[in-house]
């Protein structure tokens, strides 16, 4: 059995205006995986292509041992797949559907279903049509949970949430992960979800996968110094410094491979290190995507 | 693994469809009744008998296949331990049952009326099979296009094809010496060119199936 939840690797997909790019992600079993990037950047694409509805144009995808799309019937009797664009049926009730997914999955866990149902503020015989944004990702996330898959792929589960409603996925979201067996892709916009409930994060902007790795290890990587820089002292290109923004005396490095030596070397030009600080991932995610944009462009 | 796949699929479709097949059996049932009273009757409860199949033809694709789509409810679908392969297999299954079922019953039933009443004679049968049959094959062209073309706009285009054609057809079927003179007769006759007729029109319905299976296959993007 392989160790890897999942496995991309050179995986690209043309479209018309939008191009998948020679994609490698890999997400050890067990791990929980935030998959970040602003709309229209490819997780959707990304997450299709692993749920073997898009087939790749190039490259190799093996989800849970599994080639997709050739063998995705066996990968997706393990995989929860859950989406913000994702419906039920509006005519049908909750508990129709329930029943439904129980008919075909053995693991149907009807207890847990039960007590999804009660956490969810969640009726069995209330219809689809009834329910609120919240209520309607709320019951499908509960038609996913309750069958246990080995592997949890969503696609911006929370994505137009009240504050409470978002509150209760993420703690159930915590919850289920408490089962080391069980790895989870989760992609979204708001970093704040992402940093949340992952181990590891990876960024994703037009296309290309431009950052992915161990969530803390990739937090402690990143820094930005602020500077008081004396006249004319120009601030030399250190390694591991993406970008400098000077107005007047004062300037803010932007590190994203950070050693303490590095305030040393500002401080050996004739600058001073006024401080610091630790960046939040929101603000990682938009140095990082900027950082990449103009890689890309010189 | 619980059962099939395909057959959870084709239960499900017939769950969510029961009372469409309920209420087109409704109609046709009050629309044979109709008929045997003769004279305009006849001609009403005739009419009412092919435009309830004609109407059910062109619902039943856009209910099942594209309003997954604009209801986005295929996503949900298309997560569960399913090919895309299957899909079209379990939709192909449920959506002819769903039609076929109507359109049998009915037609059974319109038999049986001819069989042991006195308003129509039973050498019009011939007849009536191959007019029933131009429902069926509008039905087989309305959900292929909506299974392979995916949209609503093809959709449209297939249903106002097949709708404008029906009387087409039913005019030329009736302008066929060697069928109409037969329309009278105490017994079914079933001569050369109503076997031929009825064997293009079957010909007709395994091509387009064949075709639709073809293009599925081939399909790279399921979503």
């Amino acid at each position: 059995m392989t160790d890897l939840a999942l496995d991309m690797r050179g995986v690209s997909k043309k479209y018309r205006y939008f191009t998948l790019d020679k994609v490698d992600l890999k997400l050890p079993r067990g791990q929980i995986m935030g998959l970040i990037g602003a709309n229209g950047a490819g997780k959707s694409t990304t997450i299709r292509i692993l749920m073997g509805l898009v087939h790749q144009d190039a490259g190799e995808v093996r989800v849970l041992g599994h080639s997709m799309p050739a063998e995705q019937v066996a990968a997706k009797w393990d995989i929860g797949f859950a989406s913000e664009d994702m419906r039920l049926y509006d005519s049908m009730t909750l508990g129709w559907h329930m029943n439904f997914i129980r008919s075909i999955y053995s693991s149907w866990d009807a207890s847990y279903a039960q007590l999804l149902l009660k956490r969810f503020g969640l009726r069995a015989d209330q219809r689809i049509k009834g329910l609120s944004h919240g209520q309607r990702v709320k019951s499908a996330l509960l038609l996913v949970l309750a069958r246990k898959p080995k592997l949890l792929v969503l696609d911006e589960p929370t994505t137009g949430l009240d504050p409470v409603a978002r509150h209760e996925i993420l703690r159930e979201l915590t919850e289920v992960m408490a089962d080391e067996d069980r790895s989870v892709l989760f992609s979204s916009h708001n970093t704040q979800d992402v940093e949340q409930i992952s181990d590891y994060i990876t960024f994703i902007d037009r296309g290309r996968i431009i950052d992915s790795m161990d969530k803390e290890a990739y937090l402690d990587r990143w820094r930005r110094l602020r500077l008081e820089v004396p006249l004319g002292i120009d601030l030399p290109a250190l390694p591991g410094v993406i970008g400098v923004h000077q107005r007047g005396r004062l300037a803010v490095a932007t590190a994203n491979a950070f050693v303490p030596d590095l305030a040393n070397a500002y401080e050996s030009t004739g600058a001073r290190v006024q401080c610091i600080e630790n960046m939040t991932l929101e603000e990682i995610f938009v140095a990082n995507v900027e950082h990449s944009r103009e890689e890309v462009e010189a | 693994m619980n059962g099939s796949i395909i057959g959870h699929l084709v239960l499900k479709d017939w769950r969510l469809h029961r009372s469409l097949i309920l209420l087109t059996l409704a109609i046709g049932f009050v629309a044979l009744l109709l008929a045997q009273f003769g004279g305009l009757a006849l001609v009403l409860g005739g009419v009412w008998f092919f435009v309830v199949l004609c109407v059910l033809g062109s619902m039943l694709p856009a209910s099942t296949i594209l309003n997954e789509r604009k209801k986005q409810t295929l996503a949900f679908i298309m997560s569960l331990p399913v090919s895309s392969v299957q899909y079209t297999i379990a939709k192909m299954l449920s959506i002819w049952a769903l039609f076929l079922v109507p359109w049998l019953t009915l037609l059974i039933f319109a038999l049986v009326l001819i069989a042991n009443g006195h308003v129509v004679p039973q050498g019009s049968v011939p007849m009536l099979l191959m007019l029933a049959m131009l429902p069926l094959i509008g039905f087989c062209l309305m959900f292929s296009t909506a299974l392979v073309g995916e949209s609503e706009g093809w959709l449209i285009a297939a249903s106002v094809l097949c709708n404008s054609s029906y009387w087409l057809g039913w005019y030329l079927l009736a302008r066929v010496p060697s069928l109409a003179a037969n329309l009278k007769a105490p017994v079914a006759v079933w001569n050369a060119p109503a076997i031929t007729v009825l064997c293009a029109e079957l010909g007709l319905i395994a091509l387009i199936t064949g075709l639709t299976l073809f293009f599925q296959s081939r399909k790279r993007d399921f979503t």
